[in-house]
C-alpha cells in the first residue's frame, strides 16, 4: 500500500519535472513559425529544424567548442580539487587552517563581483577568444575541493599508513586507495564542473567575439533578435545540446552505485 | 579575515586593471552587429563592397542580441569596446549620459546627413542637445487587420477604420465570443500604449516631468481599457499565460493587433490573409511609437573620422535602398522611400506614411525602468482595482522620482565629460 503511494507520487513528480524536456522536443518537431502553437500533438512533425541548425548555422561549430570547454575544464578543476583536498584531509602543513578558512571565505564572494576583473586580466594576458580564457579563470574550484577535502577526511588513516608501510609512494596512495574510495564524490565534483561549464553563458559571452569560437549557449542566444524569437530552431538546437548532459548522466548514475559499494567492500 | 582577502584581491585586481587600459593600435573598424540572420547576410555583403571600395579593413564581429548590453558593459569597463556598435535605441541615452560614446557634432557633413534621415529616428539619437549615433533601422506600430474575419463579418477589407470610433465599431462587429473571435488584441506595456496616447495628444513625459495626469492621457487610457472592459471586444491578451496578440492573430483568433514591419514575412509565409493601416485617429490625429537601432561610435576609438565615414555610407540613399528592398524593412534615409519596390514589398508604403506620425522617444537614461513601475500600474487599472485617475497619479510619483534620480546622476557626471 505505502509501496503504491509512493510510487504514484514519484510517477507524478517524473511527469512534471520532465514535462518542460517534452515540450522542448515537441516544439523543436514543429514547423517553422508554429512555435509558440499550443497543441501538444503538432499537426505535421518535421525534422526540418533539425536539418536547418545543422547546414545553416555554425551548431556544430559551437557544440565542439562547449565539448572542448567543458570536458578540459571539468576534468582540471576536479584534478586540482582531488589533489588539494588530499592534501586539505590528510596531510600537514604550515597555516593549514588559515588557508583553508580563506578559500572558503571567498567561496561566499558572488561571482558577478568579479567578473569584470576577471575578463581585464584576461583580456591583459590576450586571451580573448581562446579556450584558455574560457577554461583557465574558472578551473579552481572551491566548493568542489571542499566537497572532496571533507569526505577524504572520513577516510581512516590506518589506511593510508598500512600502505605506506608496504611501501607505496604518495602518487601510489592516491592513485590506488584514496581515488577508488572517493570515486562517486569526485565525479560528483566532475558532473557538477561539467554542467557549469556547458551552461555558462555570461562569460564565454564576454570572452568571445569571434563566432567561431562561441559555444552553445552563446550559440543558443542568437536565435533571438529584436523582434522575434526562432522558437522551433532554439528548441532543436537545445535538444541537441541535452544530449551530453543527459548521456554523461545516465553513465554517472552507474558509476554512482559501482562506486558506492566499491566503497562499502573495501571500508 | 574575510574582510582583508577581499581587499587585497580587490587591489590586486585594480592594478591588474589599471594596467590594461591601453588602447588598440590596428587600422582596422571593427563593429559589433547583432543583425538577425538574414539582416547580417546583407549587411555582410555591404561591408565587403564598402572595403573593396575604401580600402578599409573592417572586421565584422556578430553578438547575439539578447548579450549585447551586458557584453558592452563589460568592455567599457575594460576599454576594449570596438570602434562601433549597433545598440538598441534605448541604450544610446544609457551609453551617451555615461560619457562613452563620441559625438559626432563637428564632423563634415552631419547636418546634411541629419536632414536625410527619418526626423523621429534621428531625432532619438540626439540628447542635451548633441548627436551621438546614427540610426541604422527604424520601425513604426501600424495596425494589422485580418481581411478574411472582415469579410465574414460583412466588413469593406480595404477599408481599415480611420478613426477610434470607426475602429471601435468595427471591433464590435468582429467579435464573436461563442467562437473564440475577437476584434482587437493588446498588449499592455507603456511602449505599446504610446500610440493610443499620441493619437490622443498626450505623451508620458513632458521636459522633465511625467505628462501621464493630463486630461488627454486619462481620456486615452479610458479608451484603451474601456476595449477590454466594458466592450469586451479584447478578449484580456495581454494576462500572462492568454494567447498573446501575436499569436491570436496567427491564428485568425484576433482581427486586429498593433504590430511592427518585423512581422510582415511571418505572416505572409504563413500565407495569412490581412492588410495594414495607419492606426486610428484620435483627436490629434494618427500616431505611432517608434523603435529601432542605432550605430554609436565608441570614446575609446581613435578611428572617429574614418567610422563616421561608413556609417554616413551605410545610410546613403542607394544602401538603404537595397537594405529596405532586400529585407522588407524601412528605409532610415528619406531619400530612399521613392526607390522602394511596392510591389514586391506592398506593406511598406503605410509604414514610410506612419512614420511621419511618429513621436521621437524621450532620450531618458532608464526607460526601462520607466516600464518596470508603470507596466503594473496599467495592469491594476486595467484589471479594477484602481481606478484610471488613482493609476496616472501612482504611476506619475513612481516617473517623477526616476527622472529626478536620473537628472541628479547626469549632474554630477556633467563635468567630467567636458574637460576632457
Amino acid at each position: 500500500m505505502k509501496k503504491i503511494l509512493v510510487y504514484t507520487l514519484l510517477t507524478l513528480f517524473a511527469i512534471f519535472s520532465l514535462f518542460p524536456f517534452f515540450w522542448m522536443l515537441i516544439t523543436s518537431l514543429k514547423p517553422f513559425g508554429e512555435g509558440l502553437s499550443l497543441r501538444i500533438i503538432p499537426k505535421t512533425i518535421t525534422i526540418e529544424n533539425y536539418k536547418i541548425i545543422l547546414t545553416q548555422y555554425n551548431f556544430f561549430r559551437y557544440f565542439l567548442n562547449s565539448l572542448i570547454v567543458a570536458l578540459s575544464s571539468a576534468f582540471i578543476s576536479t584534478s586540482f580539487a582531488f589533489l588539494g583536498g588530499y592534501a586539505f584531509a590528510k596531510r600537514q602543513f604550515m597555516g593549514k587552517r588559515v588557508l583553508f578558512f580563506v578559500l572558503i571565505s571567498a567561496m561566499m564572494i558572488p561571482g558577478m563581483v568579479y567578473l569584470v576583473p576577471q575578463f581585464a586580466i584576461v583580456n591583459l594576458l590576450g586571451w580573448m577568444n581562446t579556450y584558455a580564457a574560457m577554461v583557465v579563470p574558472h578551473l579552481a574550484n572551491i566548493f568542489g575541493l571542499f566537497l572532496l577535502a571533507q569526505y577524504i577526511t572520513t577516510l581512516p588513516n590506518s589506511l593510508i599508513e598500512s600502505a605506506r608501510i608496504d611501501g607505496a609512494n604518495e602518487i601510489r596512495i592516491l592513485t590506488n586507495i584514496i581515488l577508488p574510495l572517493s570515486l562517486p564524490v569526485v565525479i560528483t565534483v566532475f558532473l557538477l564542473n561539467f554542467q557549469f561549464h556547458w551552461n555558462n553563458f555570461l562569460w564565454q559571452l564576454i570572452v568571445t567575439t569571434k563566432e567561431k569560437m562561441y559555444t552553445v549557449p552563446v550559440g543558443l542566444a542568437m536565435f533571438r533578435s529584436a523582434h522575434e524569437e526562432l522558437y522551433t530552431l532554439k528548441m532543436a538546437a537545445s535538444a541537441i545540446s541535452l544530449m551530453p548532459i543527459s548521456i554523461l548522466f545516465v553513465f554517472a548514475q552507474k558509476f554512482f552505485i559501482s562506486g558506492i559499494t566499491q566503497g562499502a567492500i573495501k571500508g | 579575515m574575510k574582510a582583508q582577502a577581499k581587499i587585497f584581491i580587490s587591489l590586486v585586481l585594480s592594478l591588474l586593471l589599471l594596467i590594461s587600459c591601453g588602447k588598440k593600435k590596428t587600422a582596422e573598424l571593427t563593429i559589433w552587429v547583432n543583425y538577425n540572420d538574414e539582416e547580417y547576410a546583407v549587411f555582410s555583403e555591404l561591408v565587403s563592397r564598402y572595403s573593396m571600395e575604401s580600402k578599409v579593413r573592417i572586421n565584422v564581429e556578430r553578438i547575439p542580441f539578447m548579450g549585447t548590453e551586458q557584453k558592452i558593459l563589460s568592455a567599457l569597463a575594460t576599454r576594449t569596446t570596438p570602434d562601433i556598435a549597433r545598440v538598441d535605441v534605448a541604450f544610446v541615452a544609457t551609453l551617451a549620459k555615461r560619457g562613452a560614446l563620441h559625438s559626432l557634432d563637428n564632423l563634415p557633413g552631419i547636418d546634411t546627413l541629419a536632414s536625410m534621415l527619418v526626423p523621429a529616428a534621428f531625432q532619438s539619437v540626439v540628447i542635451d542637445g548633441r548627436i551621438y549615433g546614427i540610426p541604422d533601422q527604424v520601425t513604426c506600430l501600424a495596425l494589422f487587420y485580418n481581411k478574411e474575419l472582415f469579410r465574414k463579418s460583412g466588413l469593406d477589407p480595404k477599408k481599415p477604420p480611420q478613426t477610434w470610433d470607426e475602429f471601435l465599431l468595427y471591433a464590435r462587429k468582429l467579435t464573436k465570443k461563442d467562437e473564440g473571435i475577437y476584434g482587437f488584441a493588446m498588449h499592455n506595456t507603456l511602449w505599446w500604449t504610446l500610440p493610443f496616447l499620441y493619437t490622443f495628444g498626450a505623451d508620458f513625459i513632458n521636459g522633465d516631468t511625467c505628462a501621464l495626469n493630463t486630461p488627454e492621457a486619462i481620456s486615452a487610457f479610458k479608451f484603451k481599457f474601456s476595449l477590454y472592459e466594458p466592450e469586451h471586444v479584447e478578449p484580456g491578451a495581454w494576462k500572462p499565460g492568454a494567447v498573446d496578440p501575436d499569436m491570436g492573430f496567427q491564428s485568425g483568433k484576433y482581427a486586429m493587433v498593433l504590430n511592427g514591419p518585423w512581422k510582415i514575412k511571418t505572416l505572409r509565409d504563413m500565407k495569412i490573409d490581412f492588410g495594414v493601416a495607419l492606426i486610428p485617429a484620435g483627436k490629434a490625429g494618427s500616431g505611432t511609437a517608434i523603435g529601432g537601432t542605432d550605430m554609436v561610435i565608441f570614446k575609446n576609438s581613435n578611428l572617429l573620422e574614418q567610422s563616421f565615414k561608413f556609417l554616413k555610407w551605410l545610410v546613403s540613399k542607394e544602401n538603404q535602398a537595397t537594405w529596405a528592398n532586400r529585407l522588407g524593412q524601412i528605409p532610415v534615409n528619406i531619400e530612399s522611400f521613392g526607390l522602394v519596390d511596392t510591389i514586391t514589398h506592398p506593406y511598406l508604403p503605410i509604414f514610410m506614411k506612419q512614420l511621419q506620425t511618429a513621436h521621437p522617444r524621450p532620450t531618458i537614461m532608464n526607460y526601462s525602468e520607466i516600464e518596470n513601475e508603470v507596466n503594473p500600474e496599467m495592469e491594476l487599472a486595467l484589471t479594477g482595482k484602481k481606478t484610471v485617475e488613482q493609476m496616472v497619479n501612482d504611476a506619475c510619483a513612481k516617473i517623477n522620482a526616476i527622472l529626478q534620480q536620473e537628472s541628479l546622476e547626469t549632474e554630477g557626471k556633467k563635468e567630467k565629460p567636458e574637460t576632457q
